[in-house]
């Protein structure tokens, strides 16, 4: 028996065919003569051939089938979120030059709705802010919790929105209750609606409401770009990236932090008149 | 398209080169980060972040390395910080996803049905290997995991994970080393081979 066992090192080349020749005939010649370090290394080999027996899990062709739609509907999602620039839309779009029509679908809708948000943003007067300061004392103490009002309104209408999205069941419910088409509708009303919002909400305090009307503004425009028909793939999606986002808490959160700051902040629905959601 | 066609494209900024590499790599990068994470959703999520950052970052490839193994090093660290924002607690392999085979691999899955007992074996030692998985480090897991499953060589080990040689042969002494210990030691591991010949 040698006085020196094998390192670990070379037990690791030597489980994985890793030793030269003239290593792997001492190796041999070693663990002839000790018996501890034979025994050990027969162990490891059959600790290999168990793990050779696991089974790694195939998600299956409907899986791989999907993975470049899913991916590149998240690009496309992720690059409104990011950026909103034109050129990098722009890059962005290419990839799906060869995608199937429902991403050239959302693209479009994608830069319509991009396109229609920079302009409003642009050439629509907003509301409230500069002109409302301009036209005295009054109007700009208003001003702020008018802006406070209509982001309100804007949230409760986007929750119900969600609501109706997060609560449908495909396992139990037709699709066609959903109203997939009607939804899109108001949430196109509602991305329209949002850069006016959040560029009246500058006042001091007021940075938590203008995220989260950013937030939902993402949101309204990914509804907006659901596929035609019943894009169920696409509502799962969003419905992760709602529960990932903690969007319902930061609702609640929103709501009672209004509600706490009592009747300056008045109530959503007095606010604006809900618009009947389908 | 061969790798240095993608490669090539892709510094063009021919998305059809994306495309290429996606299709190509998405199995390797999945069953990696898989591996490493042990779910399927957060996998489908690391390896979709694995893209994500290869589209935009593509700039950072060094030319004249291997594609794959950049691949392997994004998805590594991908999976290292999907780990620490779970504060390194890997969730178990849910069953459901293992028994969730399909394709190809679902022949055997199929073959064990007409056979309750061995159905009943195989799903224990799938989960015990599972678990013997979960107990070994992430270094230890991804060297173990690239070597055993994916069969690269140590010294490309060594490189795509950016360890030296020893370091990855000292991982992987201790993987399989832990992974024996973690099966029932020397006697639990001749159990568990005489009964699944």
């Amino acid at each position: 028996m040698s006085d020196r066992h094998i390192t670990k090192d070379r037990m690791a080349e030597a489980l994985y065919g890793e030793l030269g020749p003239a290593e792997k005939e001492s190796f041999d010649r070693h663990l002839r003569d000790c018996p501890d370090c034979a025994s050990e290394y027969a162990a490891l080999e059959a600790t290999l051939r168990i793990m050779d027996k696991r089974e790694r899990p195939d998600p299956g062709p409907e899986f791989w089938n999907g993975y470049w739609g899913r991916l590149s509907k998240r690009m496309l999602w992720e690059s409104i979120e990011e950026g909103r620039s034109p050129s990098l839309a722009a890059r962005l779009f290419r990839p799906f030059a060869r995608l199937p029509r429902w991403s050239l679908q959302a693209a479009a809708a994608a830069a319509l709705l991009l396109l229609g948000i920079l302009v409003g943003s642009r050439l629509i007067p907003r509301p409230e802010g500069p002109r409302a300061v301009a036209a005295g004392p009054a109007a700009a103490t208003s001003a702020p919790s008018s802006a406070v009002a209509q982001a309100g309104s804007f949230i409760e209408r986007s929750k119900v929105l969600l609501l109706g999205l997060v609560n449908y069941d495909p396992a139990t419910q037709d699709p066609y209750a959903l109203d997939l088409d009607g939804k899109k509708a108001v949430s196109r009303t509602l991305a329209a609606e949002a850069p006016a919002l959040r560029g009246a909400l500058k006042g001091p305090g007021q940075r938590r409401l203008r995220e989260l009307v950013a937030d939902l503004e993402v949101i309204m425009m990914q509804i907006a770009n659901l596929e035609a028909g019943q894009d169920l793939e696409g509502v799962d999606l969003i419905k992760q990236g709602v529960d990932r986002k903690g969007i319902f808490l930061k609702i609640d959160l929103d709501r009672m932090g209004r509600e706490a700051r009592g009747p300056a902040a008045p109530p959503a629905e007095t606010a604006r008149p809900k618009k009947t959601i389908a | 398209m061969d790798d240095n066609a993608i490669i090539d494209g892709m510094a063009r900024g021919d998305q059809r080169a994306f495309r290429e590499l996606v299709e190509r790599y998405k199995k390797k990068v999945f069953y990696l980060a898989l591996d490493m994470a042990g779910n399927a959703v957060d996998a489908e999520d690391i390896s979709q972040d694995v893209f994500l950052k290869v589209y935009r970052s593509f700039s950072t490839f060094r030319r004249g390395a291997k594609l794959g193994s950049w691949l392997y090093r994004v998805t590594y660290n991908a999976s290292i910080d999907h780990l620490r924002s779970k504060g390194l607690a890997p969730e178990p392999v849910a069953d459901e996803v293992l028994e969730s085979r399909g394709g190809a691999d679902q022949a055997p899955a199929q073959a064990r049905a007409s056979d309750p007992v061995a159905a009943a074996e195989t799903s224990q030692l799938q989960a015990r290997i599972a678990a013997a998985l979960e107990k070994i480090s992430p270094q230890e897991k991804a060297v173990f995991v690239l070597r055993h499953y994916e069969e690269l060589k140590l010294r490309d080990i060594a490189e795509t994970l950016g360890l030296s040689i020893g370091s990855v042969k000292s991982y992987l002494f201790r993987a399989v080393h832990k992974l024996q210990k973690e099966l029932g030691g020397r006697a639990g591991i001749s159990g568990l081979e005489a009964s699944h010949e």
